[in-house]
């Protein structure tokens, strides 16, 4: 096929709605993970918790027949993670990177044991998925409408999470401890906060997060349980709240733009080999690197970010 | 207040403590792991047995638990130069992948086409492992330089890198290093380049005295010399030790460069070891198993050794017990990983006794703190 002769405003609109598809599940594990980072608390173990959560949204999904009850599931699932994580980020006060790390390995392997018990060597079934559901009005919006508004619904609440996480971060109470206790513990602890407390509430949204994206993946986009199923997405996550530099609404971006690199290979493979694939599909982990390492503007972290903070 | 921990005045750090916390997480995760065969029909004590003796029974067996143990040796041993020196590096993935390329590259005689298929044996050893070490360096040195340059957070960007190693070897094994055929791999390399076999009857191969001597050195590196010294002072407390007079960013440098290198080492024990090609997906998370072998060795690189040759067996012992009984596998993955989540759990162990409510003289910080009040 030629390229050229395809490069209409259909390919347009068809390649930016994949990638607002792809998009989806990373921008709401990035959310939750901002929440931890700003409170200091560096979740590796994210891609784990994104399994769990796809795990039991699946088993909760095939089991009660409905997706909305599989799709909230995948959240109940990374609350019950984040009892775990926040234990040894905050109480054993352990290294972050090690207790992330070896967490994502126990996760892949709970995972796999619970399937095999539950499901076993039976044909796995699939799940009802969500519809596409086209916004009144709004889907009419040219170019805009068919690329955002004829989504699955859990893409208009992480939209709407982002506007509240936004608000959350930047105007209110909470969001001025959270992001104070992740710059400066010392300093939010003499001003009468309570760090570890605090810090908690982080690594419970983080692990929300990432369920809730765990549950997107089974229930919106792929309607089944694979071993493999979340493959990497969630350090995708993480390296989406790097390159939006910590805030909701660049998180909604930089997911955009790793949504439109992901969309691009699948698309490009139909126009023999233009550009290897594994160049875009690194593409995001470049441009991230990249990021971190101030050669596209500084990028600041959060203060104490993978500092355990012991009182006294 | 009566609570159920009780903050010890001076932390317990003898060895006798945490080797004890370490006895008891071990037993306490294969006790979890135990219960774990149950529901699957299995008697824990027989399948345990069963895993141990096929990891370490036979001579068959044990020479497989050390084909295991080699990569995840040298990755420990990475693990504790760059740790020790006071970084976060987790890439170890991305070096793996990038030395099992190096060396395939080598070993296929540079390809395309084989520029120096002729390359006499003597010098194609000392090329292949000099080419894997220098690009796994390289690609660490690389995530070194960001950190201290431009003061990137190194966990983050080595995490990243990894998928970038792994999207390079895709690539190549897709493309300019791919067989004729429909599986994206290299061709077979060629005999000459395999590394021999060292047992009669088994599969261990020369890679373990790679590891081995990897070992010894970063024992000697951090016990005896000043420069190991330099780098571990610089881990412990960087300011300190930049205030008497150490150049921290040189010792982390070296270290993340010494360490890049023998990940890289591991790779080239796999593709020259094992599998005889570079493919797409080669090391299996063995860059993060081997950070926990490390961590479960307490970053002390004799102990190493031992605690990577249990994990090689588990992880024989593992496939067997699934081939033949069908319990699966990742049950050695979530006893893995939870030896390492108990050992930080029983830290607290450290900081903490455990008192039961009502019983028990008052403690010494607990006589304090009434007397305030």
């Amino acid at each position: 096929m030629n390229l050229w002769s395809h490069l209409d405003a259909a390919f347009f609109i068809t390649w930016l709605a994949a990638a607002v598809r792809l998009a989806g599940p990373v921008l709401l594990a990035s959310l939750g993970e901002i929440y931890a980072e700003r409170s200091g608390v560096l979740n590796i173990g994210l891609e784990g918790t994104l399994l769990m959560g796809a795990l039991s949204s699946y088993l909760v999904s095939i089991y009660s027949g409905s997706a909305v009850l599989g799709f909230f599931a995948g959240g109940v699932g990374g609350l019950v993670v984040s009892l775990l994580l926040s234990f040894f980020y905050l109480r054993a006060l352990a290294s972050q990177v090690v207790v992330g790390m070896v967490f994502n390995i126990l996760a892949g392997g709970l995972a796999t044991y619970i399937y095999s018990l539950v499901i076993g060597d039976k044909m796995s079934p699939t799940v009802d998925m969500f519809n596409a559901l086209p916004v009144p009005l709004l889907q009419k919006i040219p170019y805009i409408g068919p690329i955002f508004f004829n989504q699955p619904w859990p893409l208009y609440l992480t939209l709407g999470l982002v506007v509240l996480a936004q608000w959350v971060l930047f105007h209110t109470r909470f969001g001025l401890s959270l992001r104070a206790v992740g710059e400066n513990p010392k300093a939010a602890h003499a001003a009468g906060l309570n760090v570890q407390r605090i810090r908690t509430y982080g690594v419970m949204l983080s692990c929300l997060g990432g369920g809730l994206a765990g549950g997107y993946l089974v229930t919106a986009q792929i309607g089944l349980f694979r071993d493999n199923i979340v493959s990497g997405q969630g350090f995708i996550a993480l390296a989406i709240v790097i390159f939006g530099r910590w805030s909701p609404l660049k998180a909604l971006f930089a997911a955009f733009i790793f949504g439109a690199a992901d969309a691009l290979q699948l698309s490009l493979q139909l126009f023999n080999n233009i550009l290897p694939a594994q160049v875009l599909l690194a593409l995001p982990y470049l441009l991230t690197i990249l990021a971190m390492s101030g050669v596209i503007g500084k990028t600041v972290q959060p203060g104490a970010l993978t500092q355990p903070y012991r009182k006294d | 207040m009566k609570s159920l921990l009780e903050k010890r005045a001076v932390p317990a750090d003898s060895s006798l403590a945490s080797g004890g916390i370490t006895v008891l997480a071990l037993l306490l995760a294969f006790i979890i792991a135990g219960v774990l065969f149950i529901p699957f029909g299995a008697n824990p004590f027989t399948a345990f047995i069963e895993l141990f003796s096929e990891a370490f029974g036979s001579l068959r067996g044990f020479g497989q638990t050390l084909v295991q143990a080699i990569p995840l040796i040298l990755i420990a041993q990475a693990t504790i130069v760059i740790w020790r020196s006071g970084m976060g590096y987790i890439g170890f993935e991305g070096c793996f992948t990038i030395g099992a390329a190096a060396a395939s590259w080598v070993a296929l005689g540079g390809t395309p086409q084989g520029m120096w298929i002729m390359l006499p044996l003597w010098a194609f050893w000392p090329i292949v492992l000099v080419v894997a070490f220098m690009a796994g360096a390289l690609w660490a040195g690389i995530v070194g330089i960001m950190r201290v340059r431009f003061g990137g957070n190194d966990v983050l960007i080595s995490l990243m890198a990894n998928y970038v190693a792994a999207f390079l070897v895709q690539y190549l094994v897709s493309g300019p290093m791919r067989a004729v055929g429909d599986l994206p791999q290299t061709p077979l390399l060629p005999m000459q380049s395999w590394l021999p076999f060292i047992m009669h009857g088994s599969r261990a191969h020369m890679g373990l005295l790679i590891a081995l001597i990897c070992s010894l050195l970063v024992w000697v590196l951090i016990r005896k010399t000043p420069i190991g010294y330099e780098m571990i002072v610089s881990g412990m407390n960087a300011k300190a030790a930049r205030y008497g007079g150490i150049n921290v960013i040189r010792r982390q440098m070296l270290a993340v460069f010494l360490g890049g290198g023998m990940a890289a080492l591991a790779g080239l024990c796999m593709v020259l070891g094992v599998q005889h090609r570079l493919m797409d997906g080669l090391s299996g998370g063995v860059g993060f198993v081997g950070v926990i072998v490390a961590l479960l060795a307490r970053l002390n690189p004799l102990v190493v050794i031992p605690t990577a040759i249990l994990y090689g067996g588990l992880q024989v012992g593992g496939s067997a017990m699934q081939r033949e009984s069908g319990l699966p596998t990742s049950v050695i993955f979530i006893l893995e990983s939870l030896v390492v989540l108990l050992i930080l759990a029983g830290d607290i162990l450290r900081y903490y006794r455990l008192r039961w409510p009502g019983r028990g003289r008052p403690s010494v910080a607990e006589a304090a703190s009434e007397t305030q009040s």
